[in-house]
């Protein structure tokens, strides 16, 4: 295969549960092959099972859903309606929407961007997949995860934020702290409540250091 | 929120033999470019070509049966739940479908760039018109794209091209003149463009 291109089998995919969420399992198409023109991710799941998280998008945010195999049951606002393959789901922003998978081995492509705006990859999918990584026990697969997150977004103080929240719940406590050093310095007043109530600090804020970042 | 399965969307059979089934422009997107693509008269599912000059990376999705994926000098069998990603725009691309059922979804767009409607959807949507000459459909999916648009040099030109075979001598003149001021390449494409072929002789002719 040449540097050109890459093929991807969403059906050998790695499926990451998203456990922030319902559990429902991320297909991270973006991350495998870093398409940089939309965002474009997969969910997976079996008869019953949550496929597609509830939530709505900012204005301007445009998304479509494609049902590639097996079938799902879609629910838009309050309405739902059955989505066998092929179906293709327009959101529009502000609409609470999610899906759940009716047979085996149902796989929806979820692609969006945001009107007017070069597309900026978020970085939400690695983490997901650091987070499903940390529980099954691989660390050293977890952290490669978080770097890509942290290097999407050299700027921006969410990003080593997560990354203290990563290593606070894989139990290094140093490591947790110099992330969260580096989020406050970026933006203070952006960190502050987090660290008052996000449970993923838990392990740490008995730590003298916490109280220092907190005062 | 709006619906539609992949078999109930517009149906344009292409010269090359494949279908453009328009999803961008059924959905009123404007963020990403994306359409479907199914079998028609030939095997030919995507057509030949390069992103080379819109510089746009592309996600081909197989939606259904089975596809022969061109990439460069390779290709590639596919089936429903495979993707190919194109990251080098100057690498040529198509496909031929396996099986008559097939249907692939194409995602793309330029990184680092506001996606912006492709000038080609306008040609796409024409053609079955511009084979029937009805000229006052061709003209007008132009003037709808040159509404979102109005400087789009290669659209300007396309419309005087289309002006000029339909006889209406005073627009095509005036359009191929503004396509031309935006881009002056576009005075050397009219010398040797046939379309040009009944104003071509006018003094007002404007090419180079």
């Amino acid at each position: 295969m040449s540097d050109g291109y890459t093929i991807v089998d969403l059906n050998e995919l790695e499926a990451f549960p998203y456990h922030q969420r319902g559990g429902q399992k991320l297909l991270p198409i973006q991350r495998i092959t870093n398409f940089r023109a939309a965002g474009m991710n997969g969910w997976i799941g079996d008869a019953s099972e949550p496929l597609v998280p509830e939530h709505a998008e900012d204005s301007d945010n445009e998304e479509l859903y494609v049902v590639v195999q097996g079938r799902a049951t879609f629910t838009v606002d309050g309405g739902s309606f059955d989505a066998p393959a092929g179906t293709l789901v327009h959101a529009l922003p502000g609409e609470l929407r999610s899906a759940k998978s009716e047979e085996p081995r149902t796989i929806v492509a979820a692609i969006g961007a945001t009107i007017g705006r070069p597309f900026d990859n978020p970085g939400w999918t690695s983490f997901v997949v650091a987070d499903a990584l940390r529980r099954e026990g691989r660390i050293d697969e977890a952290r490669v995860a978080v770097a890509e997150m942290l290097a999407l977004h050299p700027d921006a103080w969410h990003a080593p934020y997560n990354a203290a929240c990563f290593e606070s719940l894989a139990g290094d406590g140093d490591a947790a702290f110099a992330y969260l050093r580096r989020a406050r310095a970026m933006d203070p007043e952006g960190v502050k409540p987090f660290l008052a109530e996000d449970s993923d600090l838990d392990p740490i804020r008995d730590d003298p250091h916490f109280q220092e970042l907190l005062a | 929120m709006n619906t539609a399965h992949i078999d109930a969307l517009d149906r344009h059979e292409m010269r090359d033999g494949f279908v453009w089934r328009p999803v961008r422009r059924r959905f009123g997107i404007k963020a990403f470019g994306v359409n479907a693509y199914t079998p028609g008269a030939t095997k030919q599912i995507v057509e030949e070509h390069t992103e080379s000059q819109l510089g746009h990376e592309e996600v081909y999705l197989v939606l259904r049966g089975r596809i022969r994926f061109t990439a460069g000098d390779d290709e590639h069998e596919l089936s429903q739940g495979q993707l190919i990603f194109m990251r080098d725009p100057a690498l040529k691309r198509g496909a031929v479908a396996l099986t008559d059922d097939a249907a692939v979804l194409a995602v793309g767009g330029k990184p680092g760039e506001a996606y912006e409607i492709s000038a080609w959807e306008t040609w796409f949507a024409a053609a079955r018109f511009v084979q029937a000459e009805q000229w006052d459909e061709v003209i007008a999916l132009h003037n709808e794209a040159l509404a979102e648009r109005p400087d789009h040099a290669p659209l300007l030109y396309n419309l005087a091209c289309m002006e000029a075979r339909a006889g209406r001598r005073d627009n095509a003149i005036a359009h191929l003149k503004r396509s031309i001021e935006l881009e002056p390449k576009w005075a050397e494409h009219a010398a040797k463009d046939t379309d040009f072929a009944s104003i071509s002789a006018d003094p007002d002719f404007p090419a180079a």
